[in-house]
């Protein structure tokens, strides 16, 4: 909660003057069964008159009701609008300072909040917390004030009013914090309930394919009645609470009113009180045991809303792991990668090392190509070098340079990643590519384009490079996602290239073809090739192949064919077999 | 009565809050015809229905009583009749009691019934989704019919077990309090009005007012939200491409208009609560002057006034409550549209009843034409025969039809020309499932629910024992990667499996299918993120499997179909050749064009 002050604290005024009007509108309220009173007992009974009826009295408080209404409405109002002029911003800033903060994470500290955490706690969460702002600065502010009020306005009526409220008071406030007790552990079970029932759906909908081929249809029906059962019990059971809870507390809220009566009965029989002071009583009775009610209420936005400030709070005190350094990045050495005796586990994984002990330098100009089995590590490895990940042990240095040192943006302007999954955004083909960099002219970017071969099918699209991308890239074949993320990635000046698998869907023409124009445009940046496919890499320098996180060979295509029995496997599960190098 | 009558719980649960004012009003297209339909939902419920109104109509009677009873005695108290007092009260105890017994069969009755309403509309909805054809799902967007069970049928459930009891109780309430103070005072009840008047006048222009910017806003939030979700998605293209800054940035751009768009929506939202109190309080006014008046003149008694007071708070509510339900009503029932359109689509038809029979699986296609669209044929007089124990391999291009043909022999899609055949059945006259039963396939995109690793390769084979099992896994080559899991078979997969990689997921798929002991085996793409030499051992583990059993196998990969007994080359859902490997490649025709082009990687 104390960070979310701070940013209270920026509009303390209007945080300030939304409850000064709130007292305007509350006044208003407590005010107006007064006057009611006065109308009946001076101007209707004429009490102090002598039983004369008059007429004025009837009309001037009339109207100094309704301007006292107008003055709470105004009030009202206000206080509306300063509440909002504290809260949306409020939410704004701490939505923003989130977000920023989400931008300085590390991979490890992202993957631990996953994806769909995050932009909850940075949409719903916010949003729970500016209602549970405004409830503190309006809506309990109001429920006290008219509490208290009440029961000031009540016993200066009559003190003997004070029995009737002492007697009901415990029973509504006991009643409301029962069931509220009740009820706010079963919302959380609700909520999983819900995500399940959703849960079977979406997989139903998403697998479609996957339930009918092996008839599994039966199975599924099952498993979502059951799911279907479990969130329908859970919400009966909460709407059964309530329909107790709302009896019980209006019989107690009936009988006080009764009581008034009764009490204001006895004291106007014995001269104490008027029949206006009993009808004055009996709006305030209301209005007090309202106020509880709505209390209960209040606490359950607060309780919400402090969990939600909870989560909030998890994102902006959480300091980024990978700090960055303070070497600018100017070094005579221009595209050296070197791993000095690197181990890697991930941070929250099981533990296990993906890396071990690897030691390797990339000269600068030179293609290495990287290869493995499923699962060796080979994408951890690239990882290392623009620092998503920091090595477990040993070091890794771009140009010379333990990466630790670098600025961090100072290092990632060294390298370009064209990475396994190509992420696209929703905006045009053309601005995708310049992510790369962004004050590239239009030349510069045909040129990368054309190298990366996607020059031919953007062209064939009605607006060229203007064509918008759809949702997640829909649009675009898995080819064609990779190609725009390969451009994306030869537009940036980098020293060093880096394709994590990156021409998979490609068929090994384009790849080819690819791979010559890259040599031609790119020849002295220093590329990094994680692949699959022998073809992808058998024109490479050296070629690094790992297993099970070690590096067991290093060195040319013509010369692992020799040496290396493992890469020679490789090549005969490809059809490779004493190919020459063409 | 007193004020606090109301229907909603005092405590609304998530996501069961009331629209209300400031939620968009969608309008239904036949609105008769959906709420006929869901009405026949109450159909069964006809017994706690009639109970149901009846506690509406006595919790009704005793709201319009008790002020009365309130009124005269104000007056027994003002007459200074106070040996009537008592009576009176105890008649208002009786009253109030019967009123709390009436509301707690009410509130419980309308929450039963709407509960098992929405249970059975789930249930059906869902009933009817698991059997649509693919063909449905294939046309419409995931996130559309996901929303159907989670929005709309979410809406018509609160509005059901909001709106019914309120609905019937605010119009009874209305009709009651009016006749009442028209029995009590003609002429105040006609003043009354004028607050009626103001309300309607007021909720309508405010919401005028409001409807612009909380549209405005919804948008705004909507691109947020999609803004969001991509960035933090992107975030590994972002930190490589140091755009972080500039992602910043286009967030708070976003972020600020929501701001301000929000602070004149809130506003004028929360405007409405202090002009409604006017509104309110000027019908007090009205009241105590003209009721003072007519006190004075003697027309009427003070505990009539009294009496007015109640009744104008009980007169106003639920005009408001109806005019928000019916903004609400309008949502839900344009929700209840949507999801009888679902429940409407034709399901799968079960065309045959033939058993597959216990033969080999020869799989013969003759002379199949087909398209997904009326005019855009994708099949043309396609001729295959694949025999028993043979190991075909589908090739071509993109588009070229190769998944089509999975489709069509699954009958994901049914042919429109010719015939395809196992063991000489026609497969339209086979019992589907059992076609399905003996047909395993593993696509491209794995799909794995979220459920143990166990279970997940169980899924085709539920009895299948855990040697079985494992068994299944050593031959697709993934034992020893769930081994490595935290709680090896029994781990969880999350839903959205970002503990395994791609090819991970694609190993555990093969498994899956593995275990299912197929006749047919179809692998559509589906080890294009396994290393060659892993898909090597599984291709060997495969061959012992299906050594007298048919499998198909797409792929791009020379290393998947080079050993393949048959490959099949389609070009625009036409054969084009068809052969083995050294024969298609002697014939240099266009298998070998594209093993230069594809697979060998040298430039033509």
């Amino acid at each position: 909660m104390r960070s979310i002050w701070k940013y209270i604290k920026r509009y303390w005024i209007w945080a300030i003057l939304a409850p000064i009007a709130m007292v305007g509108e509350v006044a208003m309220d407590l005010i107006q069964p007064q006057l009611m009173a006065e109308i009946v007992d001076e101007g209707v009974l004429g009490l102090s008159n002598g039983g004369v009826s008059n007429l004025d009295i009837v009309l001037t408080t009339g109207r100094d009701m309704i301007l006292w209404c107008i003055f709470g409405a105004t009030c009202g109002v206000l206080s509306g609008v300063f509440a909002n002029l504290c809260c949306q911003p409020l939410g704004g800033d701490l939505r923003e300072e989130a977000f920023r903060r989400i931008m300085s994470l590390s991979f490890a500290q992202t993957n631990r909040f996953s994806t769909g955490s995050l932009v909850t706690r940075i949409t719903n969460d916010i949003t729970q917390i500016q209602n549970m702002v405004m409830q503190c600065i309006r809506g309990s502010f109001r429920t006290l004030l008219l509490f208290l009020g009440g029961i000031g306005c009540m016993l200066m009526l009559d003190l003997s009013f004070g029995v009737v409220i002492a007697c009901a008071l415990p029973l509504v406030a006991g009643c409301s914090w029962y069931f509220l007790r009740k009820t706010a552990p079963l919302f959380t079970v609700l909520q999983e309930r819900l995500d399940r029932v959703n849960s079977v759906m979406q997989e139903n909908v998403t697998g479609a394919r996957v339930v009918k081929a092996y008839v599994r249809e039966g199975y599924e029906e099952e498993r979502f009645d059951a799911a279907n059962e479990e969130l329908i019990g859970t919400q009966l059971h909460i709407l059964e609470l309530f329909a107790t809870m709302t009896p019980l507390l209006n019989i107690v809220l009936n009988v006080s009113v009764v009581a008034v009566i009764y009490v204001g009965g006895l004291r106007v029989q014995s001269g104490g009180a008027t029949p206006g002071t009993v009808m004055a009583a009996i709006t305030y009775v209301s209005q007090i045991m309202n106020a509880v009610l709505r209390m209960a209420m209040i606490f359950q936005t607060l309780s919400r809303g402090f969990a939600s400030a909870r989560r909030v709070e998890e994102v902006i005190n959480c300091t980024p792991s990978i700090g960055s350094g303070s070497f600018d990045g100017k070094t005579d050495l221009r595209g050296q990668v070197e791993l000095r005796d690197v181990s890697f586990a991930y941070p929250d994984g099981s533990g296990e090392p993906v890396l071990r002990h690897v030691s390797l330098t990339v000269r600068p100009g030179e293609t290495l190509g990287i290869m493995g089995a499923t699962g060796c590590g080979k994408s951890s490895l690239v990882q290392l070098i623009p620092r998503f990940y920091d090595a477990t042990e040993g070091t890794v240095l771009v140009d010379g340079v333990d990466v630790r040192e670098y600025d961090l943006h100072a290092l990632r302007d060294k390298v370009a990643i064209a990475l396994q999954k190509s992420d696209l955004f929703s905006t045009t083909l053309g601005e995708n590519i310049r992510w790369g960099r962004e004050d590239a002219t239009q030349e510069e970017l045909e040129e990368a384009a054309e190298v990366a071969q996607a020059a031919e099918f953007i062209h064939r699209k009605s607006d060229g490079f203007d064509t918008p991308v759809a949702e997640k890239g829909m649009s675009l074949s898995g080819g064609q996602k990779q190609r725009i993320a390969i451009s994306r990635a030869v537009l940036k000046d980098a020293e060093i290239l880096i394709f994590d698998d990156a021409t998979s869907a490609l068929d090994l023409k384009t790849e080819a073809e690819l791979y010559t124009a890259l040599n031609r445009k790119k020849g002295n940046v220093t590329k990094i090739i994680v692949a699959q496919r022998v073809a992808s890499v058998q024109n490479a320098d050296r070629i690094a192949l790992l297993e099970e996180g070690r590096l067991i060979a290093c060195a040319s295509h013509r010369e692992l064919l020799r040496t290396c029995p493992v890469y020679r496997d490789i090549c005969r599960s490809q059809g490779k077999e004493g190919e020459q190098v063409g | 009565m007193a004020e606090q009558k109301k229907q909603a719980p005092v405590v609304a649960p998530p996501g069961m809050r009331r629209g209300g004012r400031n939620q968009e009003v969608e309008k239904p297209k036949s609105a008769g015809e959906t709420l006929r339909r869901l009405m026949g939902y109450f159909g069964h419920e006809t017994k706690t229905l009639v109970i149901l109104l009846t506690s509406v109509a006595v919790t009704v009677q005793c709201t319009v009583w008790a002020p009365k009873l309130q009124s005269s005695a104000i007056d027994r108290i003002t007459e200074g009749a106070f040996d009537r007092l008592p009576g009176i009260l105890e008649m208002m105890l009786v009253l109030y009691a019967v009123h709390s017994v009436a509301t707690y069969s009410q509130s419980l009755l309308s929450a039963r019934l709407s509960q098992s309403v929405v249970r059975k509309m789930r249930r059906d909805l869902f009933r009817r989704i698991v059997h649509l054809p693919v063909r449905y799902l294939d046309n419409h967007s995931h996130g559309d019919v996901m929303s159907r069970m989670t929005n709309d049928v979410e809406n018509i459930s609160n509005t059901i077990s909001q709106s019914l009891s309120s609905l019937v109780s605010g119009v009874l309430t209305l009709l009651g309090t009016v006749i009442m103070m028209l029995t009590l005072c003609w002429q105040l009840a006609l003043l009354s009005c004028v607050t009626v008047i103001l309300t309607v006048l007021a909720t309508k222009y405010l919401s005028r007012a409001m409807k612009h910017f909380f549209r405005k806003r919804q948008v705004l939030l909507g691109q947020l939200n999609g803004n969001v979700e991509e960035m933090v998605t992107g975030y590994r293209t972002i930190v490589a491409y140091n755009r972080q800054e500039s992602a910043v940035a286009e967030f708070e751009a976003l972020s600020k208009q929501l701001t301000k768009t929000g602070i004149f929506a809130e506003s004028l939202g929360g405007s409405m609560g202090p002009v409604m109190n006017v509104i309110g309080n000027i019908g007090f006014v009205i009241i105590a002057a003209f009721g003072g008046w007519f006190a004075i003149n003697g027309t009427i008694s003070v505990g009539v006034i009294s009496a007015f007071i109640v009744y104008a708070k009980q007169f106003s509510r639920p005009i408001e409550e109806i005019a928000q339900l019916y903004g609400q009503i309008e949502t839900a029932l344009a929700g209840a549209e949507r999801v009888f359109a679902v429940m409407d689509e034709e399901p799968e038809q079960q065309t045959g009843l033939l058993p597959m029979g216990s033969a080999g699986g020869t799989v013969q296609f003759s002379h199949v034409d087909f398209s997904y669209y009326p005019g855009k044929q994708v099949l043309f007089d396609f001729d295959l025969e694949v025999r028993a124990g043979q190991k075909v391999a589908l090739v071509g291009a993109t588009g070229s039809g190769k998944t089509t043909v999975v489709n069509l022999l699954m009958r994901f899609y049914d042919i429109d020309g010719g015939a395809i055949r196992i063991d000489g059945t026609d497969i339209r006259d086979m019992d589907r499932d059992e076609l399905r039963r003996g047909t395993a396939i593993v696509l491209q995109d794995t799909v794995l629910f979220s459920d143990t690793v166990r279970n997940n390769l169980k899924y085709a084979n539920p009895a299948a024992s855990d040697q079985a099992v494992e068994r299944a896994a050593r031959m697709s080559n993934c034992h020893e990667m769930i081994c490595r899991l935290p709680e090896g078979y029994d781990t969880r997969l999350s839903e959205s499996g970002a503990n395994l990689s791609q090819g991970q997921r694609q190993l555990l798929a093969i498994g899956r299918a593995f275990l299912a002991d197929p006749k047919i085996l179809i692998l559509d793409e589906a080890t294009s993120s396994v290393d060659t030499r892993t898909e090597q051992k599984i291709q060997d583990a495969m061959t012992n499997l299906m050594h007298d059993r048919t499998s198909i196998i797409i792929a791009h990969r020379l290393s998947t179909i080079r050993d393949a007994d048959l490959i099949v080359v389609l070009d625009h859902g036409r054969i084009v050749e068809q052969g083995n490997h050294d024969q298609l490649l002697a014939q240099k025709g266009r298998y070998a064009q594209l093993y230069e082009t594809q697979f060998a990687g040298k430039a033509t």
